[in-house]
This record gives C-alpha cells, sequence and structure tokens, in this order.
C-alpha cells in the first residue's frame, strides 16, 4: 500500500501468495467509498435531529395517538348524522329495497356466516355455529330495527358470548343495509 | 514462503480431506431434507390439507381403488407432527444449519488446512465435531416435528440441545484455533479473517440467546421476557444471517472463487476495509426486524441507520468477488463453478440492497409481517448460500474423489433449473407481499375503516404462493440433480487426500506480536478514541452530547490527517497484526461485542416503571400458562404475531397499539415476525368460547382459511402436574405469580378449566371422545371430559391475550424492577397474595366456579 510510489494508477499486486491465490491491492472505488461517506454522515445528522436538538420530533406513539383521535372523532360525526336521519320505520323501509338488501347480503356473506351461518339459522351443515340464530323471532336485546343496529354497531353488552362491536369494520351505512338485510328475513 | 534459510526443512503433509468430503456429504443429504420439508409446508400454506389430511385421500386410494386392503384408511383431519406450525422450524433450522452449516465446515477444514498449510490441529476433534453436528440435528429432527421448541426463531431448539451446540462449538473453535496457531504460514488469508468471525461471534451469539431455567429435561423458560426477549433475539436473529450465512461463506467465496477463476483477488484493501466494517456495523442492525413495535423509538432508528450503513460493507464482498473474475468472465460461458458463483454472488448483492431498503421504517411498514420478508431470505439462502454451495461442491467433487465432474451438462442443466426456481420463487413474493400489504393497508374513502377481511388478503394472493411453492420445487429438483451427479463423480473415483510437500522454517516469525505492540499505537488509539466519545454522544446528557460529537468529529478528521500522513506505518502494523492470529481474534470479538452491548445493556433495564408505558400485563392463571405453553408448542407464532404496531391500519384492524408492558411477563415473547394469519395481541374477549373450540376442530368455519385444523388438542390431556414447577421457574425470573401451593396451583387451573367446559358444554358443542371410550352420558360427565383437554388450556390463554392492568407511569410498582439480575421472589410481593387465586381471566366468570371435579 504505496500510494506515493510511482505512478498511482499502477495497479499493485501484493507479494504474498496463499495456497496459489494472489491479491490485488486496487483503489477501492469511489462510488462506493461515497455510500459509505454517505450512509456515515445520514446517521450522524438524523440521529442529532431527531434526538439532540432542543425541539422534539413527535415520536410514534404521539403520531398514532394524533392519527386516531381524528379518526375517532370522524367517526363519531358519521355516526351521529346517520342516528339522526334513521329511524325503526326507515330501517323496515330499507328491509323492502332490493338494492340495499343486495348490498347487506354482501356485507353479511362476508362478515357473519361465520357464526350467525348461511342461512342465518347459526348452523352450518348441521353442526351449531357460536353465534344466535337470526331467523327465528326471538330477540335476546330487543326485537326493534333500532336495538339491532345498536347491537350490531357496539357488540353484544355481554362480551364473552363473542359478538364483537362491527363499527371498527362496517361504516354506519353499512351496518343499516346488513340491519335490512337480517329484517327481510322476518 | 519459499525462503532458503538454513534451518528449513522440506516435509511431505497429508491434508484430511476425510472430514472435508463427510460434511460435503451430510451438507447434500440435509440439503435435501430441508428443501424437501420447505416444499411441504410451501404447499401447505395453499392447501391445508397438506397438514396431514392428505393421507385419507392415499390411505383410501391404496385401500379402495387398489384394494390393498391391509392399509387401513386413515381419517383424521390433520396429524400434528405435521402441521406447518411444527415443521417450520424444522425446515429453517435444517436449512440453516444442517444444509449451510455442513456446507461451511466442509469448505472451512478443506480451505484452513491449504491456507495454513498444515493438517488440521487433532483429527479426533474434527471426527468428534462432525459426529456430534449430525447428533445434534438429528435430536432436532426428532424434537421438532413432536413439538418440543423453545419458540424462538433458529433458536427452537430444547436445551440439552443446546448445550451439546454449546460443546461442539467450543471443540470446533478449538480445533481451528489450534490450526492456526500451528501454521506453516506467516500470514492469515482474507478467508480466515471470515472463519474468525464466525467461530466468535456465534458464540456470543448464541449463548445469550438460550440463556434459560428448565423446568424439565425437554422445556425451559428463556431468562428474558417480552422486550428483552424480543431484543436479544433479533440481536441473535439478524446476526445469525449475518455470522453464520454470510461471514463464513464470504471466507469461501475468498478461497474458492480466486481457485476456480485463476485469477488474483480484485483489492486486498478493499478485503480490510469491508471485513472490519461489516463486522462492526452488523451487529447493531438487529432491531430492523422489529420497526413500528413496541421496541423503544431509540432502538428502532439505530437499527435504521446501522442497516443503511450496512449497504457499502456488504456490497464490498460481492464487488471484491464480481470484480476478482475481471480476466476470467470467459470462464462463465464453459464452467458451472463460476456460474454458480458469479449469480450466488449477484444475489448477495441483491439481498444486502434489499435489506437496508426494507430496514426503512416506512418500507417495513408495508412488508413486514408479508411474504416479501420470506422472498428476502430465500434470496439469500436459496439464492447466495445455495449457489455457493453448489459451486463449491462441483469444485471440490474432482478434488476429493480424483475423478472429473460426472457430467458438466448436468451441472448446467442445475444450474438453469435452479435459477429459474429462485427467480419464481422470489418474484412472486415480491408481489404477494406487496399486493397483501397494500390490501392490509387498504380503508375505506374516510379513511377510518379497513375494508378487506385478513383473509380476503390471503385468498387474493393465492396463485402468487402457489407459484412460490412451484419455484422452490424447481429449486429441488435442480438440487438433486446436483445429487446424482457428486454421487456418480463419486462411485466412478476414489477418496483422494491430497498430500504436499511443505517448506518448514522454525525461524519463521508468525505470531510474535507482543499484546502491547497490537492494541499500543495509532490506528487503535484512534479507533478506541474515536469511538468512546462517539459512545458518549450517544448516552451523554444535551449539551455534553454535542462536544462528544464534536470531539469524534475532531478525532476521525485527525485519524484520516495521520492515516495520510503515516499511511505506511499504518499499513505495516496491519500486515504485522494479520501474522498474529490471537491479537486479531481479540480485536474481532471487541468489534463485535460493541453493538450488542450498547443495545442491550441498557434494554436490559427497559422494562423499568418509565418504560412500561401505561400498561402492565395481568398474570396468568396457571391454566393460561398452560394454555400459552401448547400455544408456543405448536409453533403458532409462525403464522400469528401478538404485536399490534404504531400503524394507523394495524391499530383499525386489531385494535389499540401494544405496549411495552403488555408483553413483560412473557418467557418467551411470541411477537411474531410473519403474518399468514391475522395478529392476535387483543384477541382476548373478542369471540366467545365456543367459536374457539368450534374454530380449532375446523378453521374452515372461517371460510378460506388455511389453518390446520387441530383435532388432537381434543385429546390430549393438559399436563396439570406440571404447573407447579413451571410456575416457580416463572416466580425465579420475576413474575409475580402470586404465592401458592402446588396443590392450589392445579385445583386453581382444574377449576378454570371446569368453568370453560361448562359453559362449552351450556352451548351443546360437539364433544370427541376417541373410539372405544364411554360417550359422556349427561352435562356433569362431558364437562369433566372435556376440563382436562388442551383445547380449553389453549381458550382460556386465547382469551387472555390483551388483557393488561391500566399503572399511571409515576407510581408504578416495584415489582417491574429490572429483574434478569434479580432472580428469586422479590419480598415486597411475598406479603401480597392470599392463598386463594388472585388472578382469572375475567372478572365475570369468578362467581360461578362449579365443585371441584
Amino acid at each position: 500500500m504505496k500510494p506515493s510510489d510511482s505512478n498511482k494508477n499502477d495497479i499493485v499486486l501484493k507479494e504474498h501468495v496463499f495456497d496459489g491465490i494472489q491479491e490485488y491491492d486496487q483503489k477501492l472505488p469511489n462510488w462506493w467509498l461515497f455510500t459509505l461517506y454517505i450512509a456515515i454522515a445520514w446517521f450522524i445528522f438524523a440521529w442529532v435531529a431527531y434526538y439532540q436538538l432542543p425541539f422534539k420530533m413527535p415520536d410514534s406513539h404521539e403520531k398514532i395517538d394524533a392519527q386516531m383521535a381524528l379518526i375517532e372523532s370522524k367517526k363519531q360525526e358519521e355516526l351521529d348524522s346517520m342516528m339522526a336521519s334513521i329511524s325503526n320505520e326507515s330501517l323496515q323501509e330499507m328491509s323492502l329495497d332490493t338494492s340495499h338488501l343486495d348490498a347487506g347480503r354482501a356485507i353479511f356473506e362476508a362478515k357473519c356466516i361465520a357464526c350467525h351461518g348461511q342461512d342465518l339459522s347459526a348452523t352450518m351443515n348441521g353442526i351449531q355455529l357460536p353465534g344466535v340464530p337470526l331467523n327465528d323471532s326471538e330477540w335476546k336485546y330487543g326485537a326493534e330495527p333500532l336495538n339491532i343496529m345498536n347491537i350490531v354497531t357496539n357488540g353484544s353488552p355481554d362480551v364473552t358470548k363473542g359478538m364483537i362491536a362491527w363499527n371498527t369494520q362496517l361504516s354506519p351505512a353499512e351496518i343499516a343495509q346488513v340491519v335490512a338485510y337480517i329484517l327481510s328475513h322476518h | 514462503m519459499t525462503s532458503d534459510s538454513p534451518a528449513t526443512r522440506k516435509i511431505t503433509i497429508e491434508f484430511d480431506d476425510k472430514t472435508t468430503r463427510m460434511f460435503m456429504v451430510a451438507s447434500i443429504g440435509w440439503g435435501v431434507v430441508a428443501m424437501l420439508v420447505g416444499v411441504l409446508i410451501a404447499f401447505q400454506l395453499n392447501f391445508w390439507q397438506m397438514n396431514g389430511h392428505y393421507f385419507e385421500a392415499v390411505t383410501r386410494f391404496l385401500n379402495e381403488t387398489l384394494k390393498l386392503s391391509f392399509i387401513p384408511v386413515f381419517d383424521v383431519d390433520g396429524i400434528q407432527y405435521l402441521t406447518f406450525g411444527r415443521l417450520r422450524p424444522l425446515h429453517t433450522n435444517a436449512a440453516i444449519f444442517a444444509f449451510v452449516g455442513n456446507m461451511m465446515f466442509a469448505g472451512i477444514y478443506y480451505s484452513t488446512q491449504r491456507l495454513c498449510l498444515t493438517r488440521m490441529f487433532s483429527d479426533t476433534l474434527s471426527k468428534i465435531h462432525f459426529w456430534g453436528w449430525q447428533l445434534i440435528i438429528v435430536f432436532a429432527a426428532i424434537t421438532l416435528p413432536a413439538g418440543l421448541t423453545r419458540g424462538k426463531e433458529y433458536a427452537e431448539l430444547i436445551w440439552p440441545i443446546n448445550l451439546m451446540v454449546v460443546v461442539i462449538w467450543v471443540i470446533f473453535a478449538l480445533n481451528f484455533f489450534l490450526t492456526l496457531k500451528i501454521r506453516r504460514e506467516k500470514s492469515l488469508y482474507v478467508a480466515l479473517w471470515f472463519y474468525i468471525a464466525t467461530i466468535i461471534t456465534v458464540a456470543m451469539l448464541y449463548i445469550v440467546n438460550h440463556l434459560q431455567i428448565p423446568t424439565s429435561l425437554t422445556h425451559a423458560y428463556p431468562v428474558f421476557a417480552g422486550v428483552q426477549d424480543a431484543l436479544v433475539q433479533w440481536w441473535y436473529g439478524h446476526n445469525a444471517v449475518a455470522f453464520f450465512l454470510t461471514t463464513p461463506i464470504l471466507g469461501i467465496m475468498y478461497y474458492f472463487l480466486p481457485k476456480a477463476a485463476g485469477r488474483p483477488v480484485y483489492s486486498y484493501r478493499l478485503s480490510i476495509v469491508h471485513f472490519w466494517s461489516l463486522v462492526f456495523i452488523y451487529i447493531w442492525a438487529g432491531p430492523h426486524h422489529l420497526l413500528n413495535t413496541a421496541l423503544p423509538q431509540w432502538l428502532q432508528m439505530l437499527g435504521v441507520f446501522f442497516s443503511l450503513m450496512l449497504w457499502a460493507p456488504s456490497w464490498g464482498g460481492m464487488l471484491n468477488g464480481l470484480l476478482t473474475l475481471r480476466g476470467a468472465w470467459d470462464k462463465l460461458r464453459t464452467d458451472p463453478v463460476i456460474k454458480f458463483f458469479v449469480v450466488g454472488i449477484t444475489f448477495y448483492g441483491m439481498s444486502t440492497f434489499e435489506g437496508p431498503l426494507l430496514s426503512i421504517r416506512s418500507v417495513s411498514a408495508l412488508a413486514h409481517y408479508t411474504d416479501w420478508i420470506i422472498g428476502h431470505v430465500h434470496s439469500g439462502t436459496l439464492g447466495w448460500n445455495g449457489f455457493m454451495a453448489a459451486g463449491m461442491f462441483y469444485w471440490l467433487a474432482p478434488k476429493l474423489w480424483g475423478k472429473k465432474l460426472w457430467s458438466t451438462n448436468l451441472a448446467n442443466m442445475h444450474f438453469w433449473i435452479g435459477l429459474i426456481g429462485i427467480l419464481l420463487y422470489v418474484a412472486s413474493l415480491w408481489f404477494a407481499g406487496i399486493i397483501q400489504g397494500l390490501m392490509l393497508n387498504e380503508t375505506d374513502p374516510t379513511g377510518t375503516r379497513v375494508v378487506n377481511e385478513f383473509v380476503q388478503t390471503v385468498d387474493k394472493i393465492s396463485l402468487l404462493m402457489l407459484a412460490r411453492a412451484i419455484g422452490g420445487t424447481f429449486y429441488l429438483v435442480g438440487f438433486l440433480l446436483l445429487v446424482i451427479n457428486i454421487w456418480k463423480t463419486a462411485r466412478s473415483g476414489a477418496p483422494v487426500n491430497e498430500t504436499r510437500e511443505v517448506v518448514e522454517d522454525p525461524s519463521m516469525k508468525k505470531d510474535s506480536m507482543t499484546w502491547k505492540a497490537a492494541f499500543t499505537n495509532e490506528p487503535i488509539a484512534l479507533t478506541f478514541w474515536g469511538l468512546f466519545f462517539a459512545i458518549l454522544w450517544f448516552f451523554l446528557p444535551p449539551g455534553a452530547n454535542h462536544m462528544a460529537l464534536l470531539v469524534t468529529l475532531g478525532f476521525t478528521a485527525y485519524a484520516v490527517y495521520q492515516f495520510k500522513r503515516n499511511t505506511q506505518s499504518w499499513s505495516d502494523w496491519y500486515d504485522k497484526l494479520s501474522e498474529n492470529y490471537l491479537p486479531f481474534s481479540v480485536l474481532v470479538l471487541i468489534a463485535v461485542i460493541l453493538g450488542g452491548a450498547i443495545q442491550i445493556i441498557p434494554t436490559v433495564t427497559v422494562n423499568r416503571a418509565i418504560n412500561v408505558e401505561d400498561r402492565l400485563q395481568s398474570v396468568y392463571t396457571p391454566l393460561e400458562l398452560a394454555g400459552r405453553d401448547i400455544y408456543v408448542s405448536e409453533g403458532c407464532y409462525n403464522c400469528h404475531s401478538q404485536m399490534i404496531r404504531t400503524l394507523v391500519p394495524d391499530v383499525l384492524r386489531y385494535g389499540d397499539y401494544s405496549r411495552l408492558g403488555e408483553s413483560i411477563y412473557d418467557h418467551p415473547f411470541q411477537w411474531g415476525s410473519k403474518r399468514t394469519g391475522p395478529d392476535l395481541a387483543r384477541e382476548g374477549g373478542k369471540r366467545s368460547d365456543s367459536w374457539h373450540y368450534l374454530h380449532m376442530r375446523n378453521p374452515r368455519m372461517n371460510q378460506g382459511s388455511r389453518m390446520p385444523a387441530y383435532p388432537w388438542l381434543f385429546h390430549k390431556e393438559t399436563k396439570f402436574k406440571d404447573l407447579p414447577g413451571k410456575i416457580a421457574v416463572q416466580q425465579r425470573l420475576g413474575v409475580p405469580f402470586p404465592i401458592m401451593t402446588p396443590e392450589e396451583i392445579e385445583q386453581h387451573a382444574r377449576e378454570q378449566a371446569l368453568e370453560i367446559a361448562t359453559g362449552l358444554v351450556a352451548e351443546q358443542v360437539k364433544i370427541e371422545v376417541p373410539k372405544g371410550e364411554k360417550e359422556p352420558t349427561n352435562e356433569t360427565e362431558a364437562r369433566d371430559h372435556l376440563a382436562g383437554k388442551e383445547v380449553i388450556a389453549l381458550i382460556s390463554y386465547l382469551q387472555k391475550l390483551g388483557s393488561f392492568e391500566e399503572v399511571a407511569p409515576d407510581d408504578t410498582p416495584e415489582k417491574i424492577e429490572p429483574r434478569i439480575f434479580k432472580p428469586g421472589i422479590p419480598d415486597n410481593q411475598r406479603v401480597r397474595a392470599p392463598s386463594a387465586p388472585a388472578v382469572t381471566s375475567t372478572p365475570d366468570k369468578e362467581s360461578t366456579l362449579a365443585t371441584q371435579p
């Protein structure tokens, strides 16, 4: 390694030989060196910027908390406006409207049949499923369409029964459609 | 080497090529096993029936269609020894430790003897190493399908096998270093540097990640829990890739590639720079496996930045490999060995580019937990390791059996089939990972809800997963051609051990450097002070850290200046160092210890009050602990994570993001690394007991699910008797279980099981009774029958997932003091617990305890 010797661009072959293997001593490619330097410089710069300046960048918890707060308020607004426009009668009307029923069936088949069965009987090939049957006339938590809407939205009051709150996955409008689909079986 | 001083004499030595041959054959054999299991589990992801159910079709065909009536029709939904959860660890362990491990040993034994111009130090140690390693693999192949596992990836083997690994590794190390000691070559070639780094670092990683306290001959709890365990695990896991799958193979590349190409290595100084930067930087990058999780953010950031810095050192290896071929590229057309090496090195370059890319937090947000990661690791193991192995085997076979390769054409065919296979594999998983990631993150127009069910996203990539399985099959077929080729070559020749005349020069001044000379010199001093202030920069309070940074930069500038001025003396020092194997090895050790120490030591204290965040995990009841051990044993973590990341789609889908304190008592942690099924961190209470009961028996009640059925959980008995011993160990590890006598523990577990069983019987679930046993005739009998089964314990655990106590950050109870340095039950907890159980899963269940069975 004698860069000062003779011409700098000469390719030096090292003297040592290992089991017949020789080694050149080529200069390190500049682009390669700069990749390394830039990565190191970026580390120093970013570390100082993140952790060592008087102002604090929001960390991942602060970011997610803010994002989720926004989402929650949006959802609440959406629900409030939906509830203002909906009633037992309007849900019954929806249950006669085929466009709502088709949408409701699609949602029901995607989300509900695992527990309540394809035909709402809470059985699959004769095996009892975990849900309650929805095709009989017994309603555990109230028979009014709005009662049903409430259970789908917020889940069963008894968490061990397994009916989850669907407002995390379905919009109020979609929940109304699925309730309409259930009502159409009565 | 050719000095002719009067004292020199010529002697003839015989290299121990038998050990190389044995390791090579073992590698090829285990390689077939590893790939076969890989292909099976790949198909299991598409066809759940492959988890054992397909035996029904096979036996029915034999029995009914072929009229072979002595073969019984096998009628079960799954076989416990063949599920994905149990076989995937077998696949990874076989590929890493059996296939690549034996290949590495073959390469190391062959090249080290020639680079040191001596036979290995001890044939006995070589033999013990070989047979010990194979024994370990056989034990692994038995225990893993049997469900005996530690539940940590690539560290699944149970503790007696861990001890064997340590002993055998020490024997290997002894043999290797003593061979270095008796070498007849003055200085150490770069391949040996990489071998040294491998042996030292793997030992360090393995021991730390396997610290554990046994509860029985086949079971132990790791001493670390939750975030500590996660960090230690991925420090190990990431560096298993670095120091088991990368550095030894780089060493092998530095020996076998120039030999095969007949060209000098491209650049000696590039070797120096990339070797030292690689071993120093690699260690730090482990946390990039835990991005956006509950891991403290500063550790995540360190993982990201060091991964980015790792790119250039990795590519240094690729450059030195590929550029060595300058002037020999014509051989690419004719020599299959060069073909395999070139593609292998290119895959190394590709996956070490992909790695830093995946380490960027926003890329990780999309790619983590998806198949993209699986594709990435396979471009490393199949592309880089597998092709380097093939090249090395094709080059070695003629030398080891004294006959030229049986068929070059067949080797070329292997090359093309393997290449198509791996490209199909990697490409389909790129698409699969990105598609699934995007679908999981997709929200409705309001941005407030995710729109795709988890199972839909898996359905969508079904064909791509099938393409992956086919790609893997191609690769296996190619490898089988290698088996034939090597077999034929070996059969046509006979084992040959090379003998060589070497010059013995007693006056050779190797290993003559004093420790003082090795450590008190300019390069070391400047590196030391530079690193010292860099660490201060990290940890000093504001103000002082900026000063430390300035000092670090000052030292760096001064070091560069001194290097330019004294290049010759620095270079002489390094040449001298590489003539001294012990100081060299100690410097390697220091370089690899630093990163781990800085990340892990603060994390051992990370469970302290301030870092529990606002939540503290509820302690498991005895039954729930039993259920958790079943969860670990069945390998559920291979498909289900327990970590909701700080990302909106994760929170929308699974609930509030996971806090550090919520896995604080989990020995081992089960955060997972891949989601073939949904996250389970907050599964508790989401569904009813009967849902879980039915789902375990028939996961197809969730349409499109690929999960295997678990019929044996409905027959196997929960081991209530083991619980007191297990809880005693957990208490020693600092988990605040209430003080209970063994009888109380067992009674508590049985009561909780009975309570769950009572609920299930009331919901009229189907009770399965093995043939020949009496069907329960009334509810009490049904309940008693059910209560002892494993499925009940597992349900109790699943229903517990996500339960926690709120804690105010200020008044955190003392029980969360850093625990691993304080075994035993802290005194302040001894008064707390009355004899009655203090913890149950859900409060509303408490009142309805039935009588004891």
